[in-house]
């Protein structure tokens, strides 16, 4: 860098403050600088050979083509200001013109209804205040300028957070113009199991919703779920169309999310692939591991089938790495391997007598797995369940449904610190399930190899680490045995690759994970590509979902031209991430405040005595009107490079 | 109650309303183009925008709700010049000819030439006097000398022999898609709104109808602000301010809709609903508001006629009057009243409708009365 950083970043988000230039990032990719940024929050500019004019022209530009229409203010004065700047860059204009245009940007950032009209007129604003001179110079020298190379995205807080990037604002407007149809076109250009990730989604998105500055944030997932379910509902086609068909073909290893998003997308675009799945059923963990009470096995596999719509084949009962190697689908002609075989082992407690076989102990992932075929997993009246995420929680929740009258939970820490979904642990409480705090395993009690109980130990949250989370540790002699007919551990899953993939050809972490290029999803060996927990440990759905997405992508990519690198959009995607969008601090004063979403679930008494769905979906008027609470916090960045 | 101050006095209020409803309820005047509160449908035009104090930002009274203690102002400099920002580029993005109509065609650009050129505007705007844009632009003062219409090939919908929707006059502010999918729940406006890029003009964001769907009841006509959307049949015909409006019951069904009629010269020439009244609050059906035409028919029965051998001849009231009086009696004597009975129309007025059965249940001592909008 030649120059000094100048930068406003950070000087409009009221409540939030301006960020020290010197921590912004300085490279757009590695190796390659990054000149200038423009954003929802002001510039910086760390190469002054960034002409600013031509940057906030472009950047209003791509403003004007945001404009939805809905407010004068945006709808008229991008038009106009577009119409100045342009005059400007032509080698025209006159300074009343630079007061007319500072007018016009304040107008909009005062008036308009959302993001897009409130937010884009700042880097102008900025340019004008202080560097009211380039554009001086520009209408002096009377001569057209020419644009640089700009990155442009359009996001929002909510699409950021999303693994998958789904475009939320936008079809939440959709549903709110009670076009649920047009929502799932958007949806599922990001993401293609709607119906279940509108019922299981971990939401993230929910959680950097900027309506909580407000009052509650928008009810995402429900609303993706109520345009799924208006699609069963009306027994609409679901609008799928394969791309021209392409002749080379892929492979797949694993049906599970990842899998099956590779699947779809690769269909999109006219490739068609194999799956190799080992057991009967598409899904992965969505499958054998989702209880039914929460994801209906009908959605599940309705969904799955669009990939095979479009031309994916499944082939059931194959295990890759036993039945067949990888080496053999690329003699059999495949020309490229998507590995999405998932973190399908349990993780162990290292607790004495956990690999005795005792009876009636069972990993938590073996015990789900045959409650998803409706078999009883073990015998007995009393269960002691170790840990304390989602896969306890529907572990706990599927017993009480198969029969258990007391079913307990074991966590070393507290409520606080479990990492199960809050919503989840309290509708455990409600169904009954007993929760035991501070409580760690120390051995497995049997008689005659059956389990009779469990000998545990009391914990105290001792000093916080690194992480800040306080570390439980245990107490001396505070041993005590509970007495229990079966124990199952859910405590982690991890991944067996090493079967599938020899680790001379791919590398593997000290996690036994697949180390893959974190954009492309190309592992050391050009044609093989992996996504999903097999590649992050054990996850989330939509994190599998957008692997198998983007490993599509650049599959296709790759097939095509021999390599594949991640797009300048991917990397301000990455740079976007860096920078932040949602601002937990940011002060909203004085918006319309209105009611949270009703959401309709079963009574704990009725829904413990089978699998039926929990939760119901929500009406068309709940929808639209939940669809309006949406700030539409669209944001515009563009990078200079 | 609460209570907070708005233009320096204080104004106690309900809580769960929003600024504009307070104010209107105190009689402070905030102005709106896009307000419609039957069909919740706020928040386009921002014209009714106010300072707040504690925010930077000018807030929509038609969506902020009122808070305790908030210091409002509704008129200040600075909320002036937003609005007239807004209306200034507002008023010269479409053919807002009104202004220029009455000055010597020689004063007349180019634009406002061709403007004249489109079908129906031959005639000055329909909307001239009762427009709300047209009301605003000359309140804040905007420059309308040197006003020039936009050139552009606005999309025109005269197919239908209702109504006319011209575009080169819309605002944008959605007013009829609201009223055509919230109020009257037709769904034949679809929301025209979406990212600019995805809507290319000349078709744009206007608001199109569906005549799949449509069913002509012209809600959205009432609800235009401007003169985009007009009735054909009384184009040129009645100006604002022209005539009398005479309300009435609409006769034709059960309901019992208030409407005006706009009448000139002894003519019914244009009939819409009464706002704010029960039961319709300005809502019509397509016979409330367009049929009117058999009020002025040329074939309506003005005499009585006889009929004589098989053929109808003209006869006086008196001699018809005499003649149907004495048969009815005879039939009554012979049989009783219940061998009598009435049907009445929807195209009498109220008042006859009412005499009819009158005569029918006194007269002839029967209950055997009906009527068309029974049906
Ligand atoms: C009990 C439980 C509950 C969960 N709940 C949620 C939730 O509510 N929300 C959420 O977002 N996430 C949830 N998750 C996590 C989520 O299910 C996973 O992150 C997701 O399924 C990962 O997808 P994947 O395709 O990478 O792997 P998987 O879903 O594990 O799929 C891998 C597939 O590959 C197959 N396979 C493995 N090895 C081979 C082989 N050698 N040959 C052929 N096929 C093979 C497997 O049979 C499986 O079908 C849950 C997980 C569990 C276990
Ligand atoms: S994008 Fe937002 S600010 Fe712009 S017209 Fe639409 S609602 Fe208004
Ligand atoms: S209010 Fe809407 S756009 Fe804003 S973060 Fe929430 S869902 Fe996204
Ligand atoms: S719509 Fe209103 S402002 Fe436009 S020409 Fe007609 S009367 Fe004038
Ligand atoms: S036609 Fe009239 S009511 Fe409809 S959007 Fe245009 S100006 Fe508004």
């Amino acid at each position: 860098m030649t120059n000094q950083t100048f930068s406003t970043w950070g000087s409009w988000v009221p409540g939030r403050g301006q960020v020290p230039p010197d921590t912004l990032p300085v490279e757009f990719s590695p190796g390659r600088p990054l000149k200038a940024f423009m954003g929802w929050d002001g510039l910086f500019v760390h190469d002054e050979s960034a002409n600013l004019v031509a940057m906030v022209s472009a950047y209003m530009e791509q403003a004007r083509k945001e404009s939805c229409g809905q407010c004068f203010p945006c709808r008229l004065g991008t038009e106009k200001i577009c119409g100045i700047l342009e005059k400007i860059g032509a080698g025209g204009g006159d300074p009343e013109d630079l007061h007319r245009m500072e007018a016009l940007a304040r107008t909009m950032m005062n008036m308009a209804r959302c993001d897009i009209g409130q937010t884009t007129p700042r880097p102008l604003l900025d340019i004008l205040a202080h560097r009211r001179e380039a554009l001086l110079e520009v209408m002096e020298k009377g001569e057209p300028i020419p644009r640089g190379n700009y990155v442009m995205k359009v996001t929002a807080p909510c699409t950021n957070a999303c693994p998958s990037h789904l475009n939320i604002p936008d079809y939440v407007e959709k549903i709110r113009f009670g076009r649920w149809d047009d929502a799932l076109v958007t949806i599922r250009r990001d993401c293609c199991l709607p119906g279940v990730i509108g019922r299981v989604c971990t939401r993230p998105c929910e959680f950097n919703c900027r309506r909580q500055r407000v009052d509650v944030g928008i009810a995402i997932r429900a609303l993706k779920r109520y345009a799924a379910d208006r699609e069963l509902e009306t027994h609409a086609e679901p609008p799928l169309q394969a791309g021209p068909a392409k002749d080379r073909k892929v492979a797949i290893v694993g049906a599970g999310p990842a899998g099956l998003a590779c699947a779809y997308h690769l269909g999109l675009a006219g490739y068609r692939s194999t799956l190799f799945e080992a057991l009967d059923e598409p899904g992965g963990m969505a499958a054998v591991g989702i209880p039914h009470y929460r994801l209906p096995r009908f959605i599940l596999r309705g969904e799955a089938s669009h990939a095979e719509k479009l031309g994916a084949e499944i082939r059931y009962g194959v295990r890759v790495g036993v039945d067949i190697t990888v080496d053999d689908l690329i003699r059999e002609g495949y020309a490229a391997v998507f590995v999405g075989v998932g973190a399908t082992e349990s993780a162990k407690m290292r607790c004495e007598g956990e690999d005795a076989g005792y009876q009636c102990f069972m990993t938590g992932i073996e015990f789900l797995r045959r409650v998803s075929r409706n078999e009883r997993p073990m015998e007995g009246k009393k269960l002691l369940v170790i840990g304390g995420g989602n896969v306890a929680m529907d572990c706990v929740r599927s017993a009480l449904r198969m029969g258990f009258e007391d079913v307990n939970l074991i966590y070393r820490r507290t409520q606080a610190e479990m990492p199960a979904d809050p919503q989840e642990i309290r509708e455990a409480q409600q169904e009954g399930v007993k929760f035991h705090y501070l409580v760690a395993p120390v051995k497995i009690i049997a008689s005659e190899g059956k389990v009779t109980g469990l000998e545990c130990e009391k914990m105290e949250l001792g000093a916080p680490d690194a992480s800040g989370r306080r570390q439980p540790v245990p107490v001396k002699g505070s041993n005590f045995v509970i007495p229990c007919d079966a124990i199952v551990p859910a405590i982690g899953q991890t991944c067996v690759v090493d079967c599938v993939l020899p680790s001379e050809e791919v590398d593997i972490s000290r996690w036994k994970t697949l180390v893959v290029d974190e954009i492309t999803g190309q592992t050391r060996q050009p044609w093989i590509f992996a996504g999903g927990d097999c590649v992050t440990g054990p996850a989330t759905l939509i994190g599998a979902l957008a692997a198998g997405k983007n490993a599509a992508r650049f599959i296709a990519q790759y097939l095509e031209t021999g390599a594949c690198a991640p797009s300048d959009g991917d990397w301000l995607e990455k740079l976007i991430a860096k920078l932040g969008i949602f601002y937990f601090k940011e002060k909203m004063p004085f918006q319309d405040t209105t009611m949270k979403l009703h959401r309709s679930v079963l009574p704990p008494e009725e829904r413990i005595k089978n699998f039926e769905e929990v939760e119901a979906g929500v009406k068309p008027a709940q929808a639209v009107k939940e669809a309006a609470r949406c700030l539409r916090c669209f944001r515009i960045a563009l990078a200079a490079v | 109650m609460s209570k907070f101050s708005m233009n320096g006095r204080e104004i106690s209020f309900e809580a769960g309303r929003t600024i504009l409803q307070v104010a209107t309820e105190h009689s402070v005047e905030i102005p709106t183009l896009c307000h419609l509160q039957d069909a919740d449908h706020a928040q386009v035009c921002r014209i009714c925008v106010v300072e707040v104090a504690g925010s930077d930002r000018l807030l929509p009274a038609c969506a902020t709700p009122a808070n305790e203690g908030m210091e409002i102002h509704t008129d200040t400099l600075r909320v002036r010049e937003a609005r007239k920002t807004v209306l200034e580029m507002l008023v010269a993005s479409g053919q807002h000819t009104c202004f220029a109509w009455n000055r010597p065609r020689e004063t007349w650009s180019e634009a406002h030439r061709r403007s004249a050129q489109r079908p129906w505007h031959d005639r000055n705007c329909p909307a001239d006097g009762e427009c709300r844009l047209q009301e605003l632009i000359v309140e804040y003062g905007v420059d309308t000398e040197h006003l020039v219409p936009q050139d552009m090939d606005f999309p025109l919908d005269d197919d239908t022999p209702l109504m006319v929707r011209d575009f080169s006059r819309c605002i944008l502010c959605g007013r009829c898609v609201a009223a055509c999918n919230v109020v009257q729940v037709n769904e034949a406006i679809p929301q025209p709104f979406g990212r600019r890029e995805d809507k290319p003009l000349p078709r744009g964001w206007f608001p199109l109808a569906d005549y799949e769907r449509c069913v002509h009841c012209g809600e959205c006509v009432q609800a235009c602000p401007v003169g985009a959307l007009f009735e054909k049949k009384a184009f040129g015909l009645i100006g604002p301010g022209e005539g009398d409006r005479i309300r009435t019951t609409c006769p034709y069904c059960g309901v019992g809709c208030q409407m005006w009629l706009h009448v000139k010269d002894g003519r019914v020439l244009k009939v819409t609903g009464v706002e704010g009244a029960v039961p319709n609050e300005g809502r019509l059906c397509v016979k409330g508001r367009f049929g009117y035409d058999f009020i002025h028919a040329p074939d309506r029965l003005t005499v009585p006629l006889v009929r004589e051998n098989g053929v109808l001849r003209e006869a006086g009231w008196e001699e018809a009057l005499e003649l149907v009086a004495e048969r009815f009696l005879r039939l009554r004597e012979a049989h009783g009243g219940d061998c009598l009975g009435g049907l009445s129309s929807a195209r009498v007025t109220n008042e006859e409708n009412y005499l009819m059965q009158k005569l029918v249940r006194a007269g002839f001592g029967t209950n055997n009365i009906d009527h068309c909008a029974r049906l």
